[in-house]
Formats: C-alpha cells, sequence, structure tokens
C-alpha cells in the first residue's frame, strides 16, 4: 500500500486497515458466480416472472392444469393467423435478407467517396431502430389513402388503392418493416463483408479460381451463417412487431394484434387462456427462431476471427 | 526450365512510386529474396509477379514467355501470404487440394497429391481439422502445402514468418529452405528482416524506395555492400566521421588513412566499417570503454573515442575483451581494407 | 463469351449495380421523412397539391402545435424521467455484470450472452401480458408509472450488454485492473476512475439505444395505460393530424441529433477499419459508437 493512499475496500470489501476476513476472501474466490445474481435477480424479477405467468394462464383452468387453451390456440381462426403472420414474417425477412445484402455489398465495396460507407453504416443504426409509430406515420404520408406517392402514382393512372392494397395488407406492411430490416441486415451483414480477408480472394485467384470460383466455395460459404442468422433476426422482429402494425392495421391476423385484442377488450374468463396461450406459442416459435440465430451467429464469429 | 524475369518495372500507386526501373532476373530453382525495409517495394514486386498488380511499364517473363497480361489465376505460381489466408470454411485436407481442384484433377489423384505434399510438412496427421483449430506455425504450413500442391513453377513467399513467434519462425524457415532445395522450386522470398535472408537464400536483392541497390549472394552483400544504405540494412555498422583528402586518401582525427574511395577532395565523408572489422589496437585511436557485453560467442564493446566523439562497438573473442570494465582507457583502430566511405550530408 | 463482353459485364456488377442500389436505397429511405416532414410543416392537403401550390403555406406551426395540448407536457416528462431512469439502470445493472463476467467467468461469457438475447424471444407483447397476470399481485409497484423502468431495461437488453461487452472486448481488461489494483485502487475507483473513461463509447452508444427503446415504446405503456409519450402521439393524432405528424417528425429529428452527437463524441483517433484494403489490425482501438449500435445484435 502507498503511504498516504486512502485504505480502499478491495474487490474483496476490506477493513480500514487493508486486511480482509479470511472468510469474506473466500467467499469471493470460491464462488464467483455470486457476482451475476444481482443480474440474474433482475432477469427473474422482470422477465421470466412475466414470461412464466403467461405459460401459467395458459396452461391453468379452473380445473387444474390442462392444455386445451393451448390446442385451441393453434386451431382455425388461431392457427390461420398463426400461418398468416409466419409467412408475411418470413416474407419481410426475405426482402430484408435480399436488399440488405446488396445494399451492404455495394456499401462495402464503394471506394469513392470514403465517407459512403460510414454513411450507410450510422443511417443503418438510426433506422434499424426507428419503429413504432413515427415510421407508421412517415409512411401514412407516403403511401396512405393521402400520401404523396399515392397521389403522383395516381396522376400517372396507376390507383394503388384500385385492388385490395393498404398499408395494412401484407404487401403494405412488409414495404413499411422494409424500412428497419432493410438497415438491421446492413448491420449484420457489413461486418460480416469485412471479414472476408482480401488474401482469400488473393489465394483463390493465385490457385487458379476465378470469381465465380471464389464466391460459389469461399465467398457464400462464409457469409451463409450471417445470411441465415440475420434472416432469423429479421424474421423474430417482423413477427412481434406491435406498435407499427396497430397503427396501420386492425387485422387480426397478425399475431402480436390478436394477443392485443385479447389483452384489451371483452374477454370471458375462459377465453383469457386462449389469448395466454397464443402469447405462449408466440413465445416458443421466437425462442425457436432466436435459437437458431444464436447457432448461427456463434458460427460466424467463429471465421469472422 | 522455369526463370522468372522482371523487365524494367515502374509501378506508381497514386503520387507514390512503388517500383522504379525493377529489373531482376531468378534462376531455374533459386530462391531469391527480396529484402528492405517497409515501403520499399519488395511485396509490390512480388504482386506484380503473381499478377495482382500490373506496372505501368515494363514486362514480367516466365521461362522466356511474357506473361505481363496473363491473369493471375492462369499464371501457375503459388502464393504463400503473410497470415490468415486460409479459406476457414475447408479442411486443411480442402485447402491443400483447392488449387487441384480447380484445375479438375481426378478425385485419386488429389487425395494422393495432396496428403504427398502434407507429408511434406509434416501434417498429415492434421489432415481434417479446420484452420481455426491450428497455430499460427501449422497455418503457414498449410499455406506453403496448398501452394506447393498445385507444382508451381514459381513460388511466392509474402513475409511468410512475420507473424509468428521467433522460435517457430525459425523452424519454419530451414523446414521451407529444405523443402525448396529438395523439390527444387525457383522461389522468390520477401521479407524485412535481414538474419532470414541472409540464412536461406542463394541471392539477394537488397531493396529501396522501390529500387534494387544490390544483387548478389548474402556473402557480397554482408561483405562488400555496395551502399551506405545496404551496409546499415545488413549486420551492425560503425560511422566514423572522415574528410576526403582525394580518391585513395582521408583523414580521421587527424590521422591520414590510405582508404579505397573516389571521392573529391574536402569532401565531408562517414567511414562505415563493421564492429568484426573494429578492433582494439593500441596505436589506434584513443578512447574509453562505455559498455561491455559479452554475448556467448562474441563478446560487444562500446567504446567513445575522445577525437571523434562518436561510438565505436567492437565484436570479438578473446580474454582482452572481455576483462574489459566501463570506464577503462583503451584504443581502437579498423580494418581499412573492409572499410567504405560515404558522402555524409552536415 | 469473348473478353471484351466479359470485361463489360463485369463493369456493370461492380460499378454500375450497385451505384443504382445506393441511389435506389437513398430514395427510398428519404422519401417517407420527407413526406412526413411536408405534411406536418405545409397546410396544403394531398389533394390540392399539385406543381402550382408546392410551395404555399409551408410553417414550421405544425412542429410545436402538439406543445400547446394540455396533456403534451405530463407525457413529455414522463418519458424522460423513464428514459434516465432506464439508462441508470442499465448501468448499473449491466456494467458491473459484464465487467464482472469478463474478468471472472470468461467461461459463463456464452451463456450470459445468450440469456441477454431471452428480450427478443419474449416481445414486448409477451411480456405485458404477463404483466398483466401478476398485476393483481403487485399493484403497490405498478400503480407507479415509474414502474415501466426495469422492463424497459430489460427490453434494451440485448442491445446494451452487446455494446459494452464489445467495447469491454477492445480494451485490455485485465491489465487495466490488475495495474490499477496493484496501485492501490479499489474495486468501484477502478471502475470509475479506470474503466469508464475507456468505455466511453460503448457506454455512450448503451445509452443512447436504451433511450431510443424508452421514446419509441409503445406496446407495454399503452397496455398498461401509462400516458407516456407515445401513448400520448397515438392518440394526439386523432385530434391534430398535423400536429401529431409534426410531433412524429420531431421525434425522428432529435433521434437524428443524438445519433449525430453521439458520433461526434466518439470520434476515433486512428482510421477506421477499412474493407478490401490490406491492414495491419494488432490493437483494435475502442470502436466507434455506430459500429456499437450495429453490434447490439
Amino acid at each position: 500500500m502507498l503511504a498516504g493512499s486512502s485504505p480502499s475496500a478491495g474487490i474483496h470489501g476490506g477493513h480500514a486497515d487493508g486486511v480482509t476476513p479470511i472468510s469474506r476472501v473466500r467467499t469471493w474466490r470460491a464462488r464467483p458466480w455470486l457476482g451475476v445474481v444481482p443480474f440474474l435477480l433482475f432477469l427473474v424479477l422482470f422477465l421470466f416472472i412475466p414470461a412464466l405467468s403467461v405459460f401459467y394462464n395458459a396452461l391453468r383452468t379452473t380445473r387444474g392444469w390442462s392444455l386445451t387453451a393451448m390446442g385451441e390456440a393453434m386451431t382455425g381462426q388461431n392457427l390461420e393467423a398463426f400461418r398468416f403472420s409466419v409467412t408475411f414474417s418470413a416474407g419481410a425477412a426475405l426482402v430484408g435478407v435480399g436488399f440488405g445484402v446488396l445494399l451492404a455489398y455495394a456499401a462495402a465495396t464503394a471506394r469513392r467517396p470514403t465517407w459512403l460507407r460510414g454513411l450507410v453504416s450510422s443511417f443503418s443504426g438510426v433506422a434499424a431502430n426507428m419503429g413504432g409509430l413515427p415510421l407508421a406515420f412517415a409512411f401514412l404520408s407516403l403511401l396512405g389513402r393521402q400520401g404523396v406517392v399515392t397521389k403522383i402514382l395516381g396522376a400517372m393512372g396507376w390507383d394503388i388503392y384500385s385492388g385490395d392494397f393498404t398499408l395494412g395488407s401484407v404487401n403494405g406492411l412488409i414495404i413499411v418493416y422494409s424500412y428497419f430490416n432493410i438497415p438491421l441486415m446492413v448491420l449484420v451483414t457489413l461486418p460480416a463483408i469485412d471479414g472476408l480477408r482480401p488474401s482469400w480472394r488473393e489465394a483463390c485467384s493465385n490457385l487458379g479460381g476465378t470469381t465465380w470460383t471464389y464466391w460459389s466455395r469461399i465467398g457464400l460459404p462464409v457469409l451463409l451463417p450471417s445470411i441465415l442468422g440475420g434472416f432469423l433476426l429479421l424474421f423474430a422482429i417482423s413477427f412481434s412487431a406491435y406498435a407499427t402494425a396497430a397503427i396501420l392495421t386492425d387485422n387480426s391476423k397478425i399475431v402480436p394484434l390478436r394477443i392485443g385484442f385479447f389483452l384489451g377488450g371483452d374477454v370471458r374468463i375462459g377465453e383469457s387462456a386462449v389469448g395466454y396461450s397464443l402469447a405462449a406459442w408466440m413465445i416458443l416459435i421466437m425462442g425457436v427462431a432466436m435459437s437458431l440465430y444464436w447457432v448461427a451467429r456463434r458460427r460466424s464469429e467463429k471465421w469472422q476471427s | 526450365m522455369t526463370t522468372l524475369r522482371f523487365d524494367d518495372i515502374r509501378k506508381t500507386f497514386g503520387t507514390t512510386v512503388a517500383l522504379e526501373e525493377f529489373s531482376l532476373d531468378v534462376r531455374e530453382g533459386e530462391l531469391v529474396s527480396l529484402l528492405g525495409p517497409s515501403g520499399c517495394g519488395k511485396t509490390t514486386a512480388l504482386r506484380v509477379a503473381a499478377g495482382f498488380e500490373t506496372g505501368d511499364r515494363g514486362s514480367v517473363h516466365l521461362s522466356g514467355n511474357e506473361i505481363t497480361r496473363v491473369p493471375a489465376h492462369k499464371r501457375n505460381m503459388g502464393m504463400v501470404f503473410q497470415s490468415y489466408s486460409l479459406f476457414p470454411n475447408l479442411s486443411v485436407a480442402q485447402n491443400v487440394e483447392f488449387g487441384l481442384r480447380t484445375r479438375k484433377v481426378r478425385t485419386e489423384e488429389r487425395r494422393r497429391r495432396t496428403m504427398a505434399v502434407l507429408d511434406l510438412v509434416q501434417l498429415a496427421s492434421l489432415a481434417d481439422r479446420y484452420p481455426h483449430q491450428l497455430s499460427g506455425g501449422q497455418q503457414q504450413r498449410v499455406a506453403l502445402a496448398r501452394a506447393l500442391a498445385i507444382e508451381p513453377a514459381v513460388l511466392l513467399l509474402d513475409e511468410p514468418l512475420s507473424a509468428l513467434d521467433a522460435k517457430v519462425r525459425t523452424t519454419l524457415r530451414d523446414e521451407i529452405r529444405r523443402i525448396q532445395t529438395e523439390i527444387g522450386t525457383t522461389t522468390l522470398f520477401v521479407t524485412h528482416d535481414q538474419e532470414e535472408a541472409l540464412t536461406i537464400s542463394d541471392r539477394i536483392a537488397v531493396m529501396s524506395e522501390g529500387r534494387i541497390e544490390q544483387l548478389g549472394t548474402p556473402m557480397q552483400i554482408y561483405r562488400q555492400p555496395s551502399s551506405g544504405f545496404v551496409a546499415r540494412f545488413i549486420g551492425s555498422l560503425n560511422e566514423i566521421p572522415a574528410i576526403s583528402k582525394g580518391p585513395g586518401r582521408i583523414e580521421v582525427a587527424g590521422r591520414d588513412y590510405a582508404v579505397d574511395h573516389t571521392h573529391p577532395i574536402g569532401a565531408s565523408l562517414s567511414l562505415l566499417i563493421r564492429p568484426e572489422d573494429t578492433r582494439l589496437d593500441p596505436t589506434g585511436f584513443a578512447g574509453t570503454v562505455v559498455n561491455s557485453h559479452f554475448q556467448g560467442a562474441a563478446t560487444r564493446i562500446v567504446v567513445r573515442v575522445d577525437t571523434i566523439d562518436s561510438l565505436v562497438e567492437v565484436h570479438g573473442v578473446g580474454d582482452d575483451l572481455t576483462s574489459l570494465q566501463p570506464g577503462a582507457r583503451t584504443a581502437v583502430d579498423f580494418e581499412r581494407s573492409r572499410a567504405v566511405c560515404e558522402a555524409r550530408s552536415i | 463469351m469473348n473478353r471484351r463482353l466479359r470485361s463489360l459485364l463485369g463493369i456493370f456488377g461492380r460499378r454500375f449495380v450497385p451505384t443504382m442500389v445506393l441511389i435506389v436505397s437513398f430514395l427510398f429511405f428519404l422519401a417517407p421523412l420527407v413526406t412526413l416532414a411536408r405534411f406536418s410543416l405545409q397546410n396544403v392537403p394531398t389533394i390540392l397539391l399539385g406543381w402550382s401550390t408546392l410551395f404555399d403555406k409551408w410553417s414550421l406551426s405544425g412542429l410545436t402545435r402538439a406543445f400547446s395540448d394540455p396533456n403534451f407536457w405530463p407525457s413529455l416528462s414522463l418519458t424522460l424521467r423513464l428514459t434516465l431512469g432506464t439508462v441508470a439502470l442499465t448501468m448499473l445493472v449491466v456494467v458491473p455484470t459484464a465487467i464482472w463476467v469478463h474478468l471472472r467467468l470468461p467461461r459463463l461469457r456464452s451463456t450470459i450472452e445468450f440469456l441477454t438475447l431471452l428480450p427478443y424471444m419474449i416481445p414486448a407483447i409477451a411480456m405485458v401480458a404477463g404483466i398483466v397476470v401478476v398485476k393483481p399481485h403487485v399493484r403497490w409497484f405498478l400503480n407507479s408509472d415509474l414502474s415501466l423502468i426495469p422492463f424497459y431495461a430489460v427490453l434494451a437488453l440485448p442491445f446494451t450488454y452487446r455494446s459494452i461487452d464489445a467495447g469491454l472486448r477492445a480494451i485490455p481488461l485485465r491489465v487495466l485492473v490488475d495495474a490499477s489494483r496493484s496501485l492501490g485502487g479499489g474495486l468501484a475507483s477502478t471502475i470509475m476512475k479506470v474503466l469508464v473513461p475507456n468505455l466511453r463509447a460503448a457506454l455512450i452508444s448503451a445509452s443512447f439505444l436504451t433511450a431510443a427503446v424508452v421514446i419509441g415504446e409503445f406496446t407495454i405503456a399503452n397496455t398498461l395505460l401509462k400516458e407516456t409519450l407515445p401513448r400520448f402521439q397515438a392518440t394526439y393524432v386523432g385530434r391534430e393530424p398535423q400536429g401529431g405528424y409534426g410531433l412524429n417528425l420531431l421525434a425522428i429529428l432529435v433521434t437524428v441529433a443524438l445519433f449525430v452527437i453521439l458520433n461526434r463524441l466518439t470520434r476515433r483517433k486512428t482510421t477506421p477499419r477499412r474493407p478490401y484494403l490490406t491492414h495491419d489490425s494488432s490493437f483494435e482501438e475502442q470502436p466507434r459508437a455506430t459500429t456499437l449500435i450495429g453490434e447490439g445484435l
């Protein structure tokens, strides 16, 4: 201890003379996991309990545990809703992946101007987090019934609302969701593209490979985990998005909205279990999707180092 | 007969001149090192040979055929990069056979040649591992195997050892040389480490600022450096200020010496002499010992010479050196025939 | 295919297509913002919009009209307090945990990382459903508007943890801590005086992400009937369309401004990593905030 320095509470919690009781030291050293207890407690209280409550209500009836509600949540109109949501989210994810990869590649390979890549990256950071209400309203002003582009297209002879297109329809929502899906994909893909070392390209060329050889045997395979991961992430986010959809439509075939209706509307005692089952199924689906995303991300990180 | 010839290559990047009047003849089966500090153009020259860069002017010839405009993937050269060049999604064996697959070699023969070359680098047991499971040294050996599997006309190595630990570096260095002589591939080796170049090369091209300063055998480069740059870059060097007394004569600290040079009278010179060619001599320049390092094979003494006020290093063996302490009085002199005189800018 | 054609296709692929992609993207991402601005700042209904009326009746009043609504200021105040509270809670919980895991529990790192992905698996709507279940039992807690804070912190967890984790990975953590302790620093002073200054970019971007989450969160607040700014935004639009859209525009502008400030504050000293050019990446500098926001995924 330097002379004059204040005796501080050491990492083991000390006394004024700098000596720590043996028992305390042993505790910290032997059980380092104690340090994450606050964090785990936090998660339990504010994440696990709500999640478990969902399952509790889904599986509980007046007569005890039962899977009826869970079953009912996957039949009839509810099944329709899940099917709709899954296909819709997959579609939105595909669009996001396709354009996101293109945009990321365009930004990564652009030499001039030099600030372009940084701009795309920064903008993607902002846009990816933009969701909810401002986004919905922005698109209403663009493509809504009174939207500017709607009017322009109308003046050119194409009434986009003549069919059953609305911003709340599948196509409409996909367009709106792309606003954050594409940047999200860019954010995932840019580091992956950076991870493609120039020496691989050159080594491939040196060994007799053409551009096609490189992309088909090395480039795309290395990028694949990131792309798959991105797809899963976009799927998950599109599936669970609530606020944007709520503004644009009241389509009860979108599962988050459907759950919202169950939560907010007149619900008889028996029916609430179905509502919670919907949420429970949603958690399960998201669980699968995010676990797969986790696997994909680990794989891509292994190759990026 | 695979020979590689650079003919008057000039290459610029924007306003930077990377290569200027670069001409080099690499003979069959020879290992030539391109040696120099960062930015001297050695890597650029290698990349021109590989086809990743094209010179603004000049040509490259392989066994007499001009390949200047031939794309990289058609040149049949094997290249080993500095690091991380193995394809991460392919196993060791798949990496090594990559060049054979692009050449559409049949599976059986591919297998055979892959295992043969992996045996050569002593990594056959790791054939199914993936690059991220290998150490740096192992990765470079796989990279070497991959380059050799295609039986290239020329082997190009771009500082393959720079990213490795010192111990691994020396073992791998000797192994590369052993394999190269065994197979007899014409090889171009780029490095900034002079010890590496001196150890393994048949000839060395010392480069600076895009030009070859000197081309010669390791012995020639070391013993007869043609310029101050080469003399300074290789080995250690003493620099002693002197004044020219006309061609063949100089004045050092008040004494006249006969030293081979062609500088005009009155020119300020730096006398460059290696520490091994400097000795303790009671009739020489008086000075005080500053430091004395016993390094096992030789002893290194640093002397501050009174009249010149510069530090002179003496390398040698013998008890007269090892017994000297800092502060002791002594005198130094040098082997005149080995000295090089260079004009000194004030 | 002959060489001419092949090289033309090559140039097409390498120059033209990427450029088109960039231009189209630029237009797509800018357009909604432009029309949002137009709607809020120009008092001309779309039907009447034409070349002649393009420059009529522009004013900035649309932006500030919301300010005059009596419900605006309370909701803004609540959201601001929630933001500060959530950022504070995040710093208090996530930063020490991340540091602890890095230092003492490196083998648990991937497990903890997986845990931070759980909020994705339990999206806001499901979480709030669960909250409603336990509501009767913890009315004392949920009655307070500030009870949203821990839930918001959970929602932001994936971003914040990843951000701080990336920042920790870029500094020689072990060395810094050991050096600080060998010079007599205790736990608290090590964190405050040594680590925090070195983690500036990560901490700032984590705060920013948290703020973005809180300012935009609608689902939970709506279900629990807390009068936050997003809730106000949703209902106000019905009463005052232009003002409502103007408020949304303001929200976006503030977010962008925050982002620009964030970038300025965390400007890197060395050249950022550039793709496709050879470089020597020995010591990783503290990552730029924009990168960290991207890493929060």
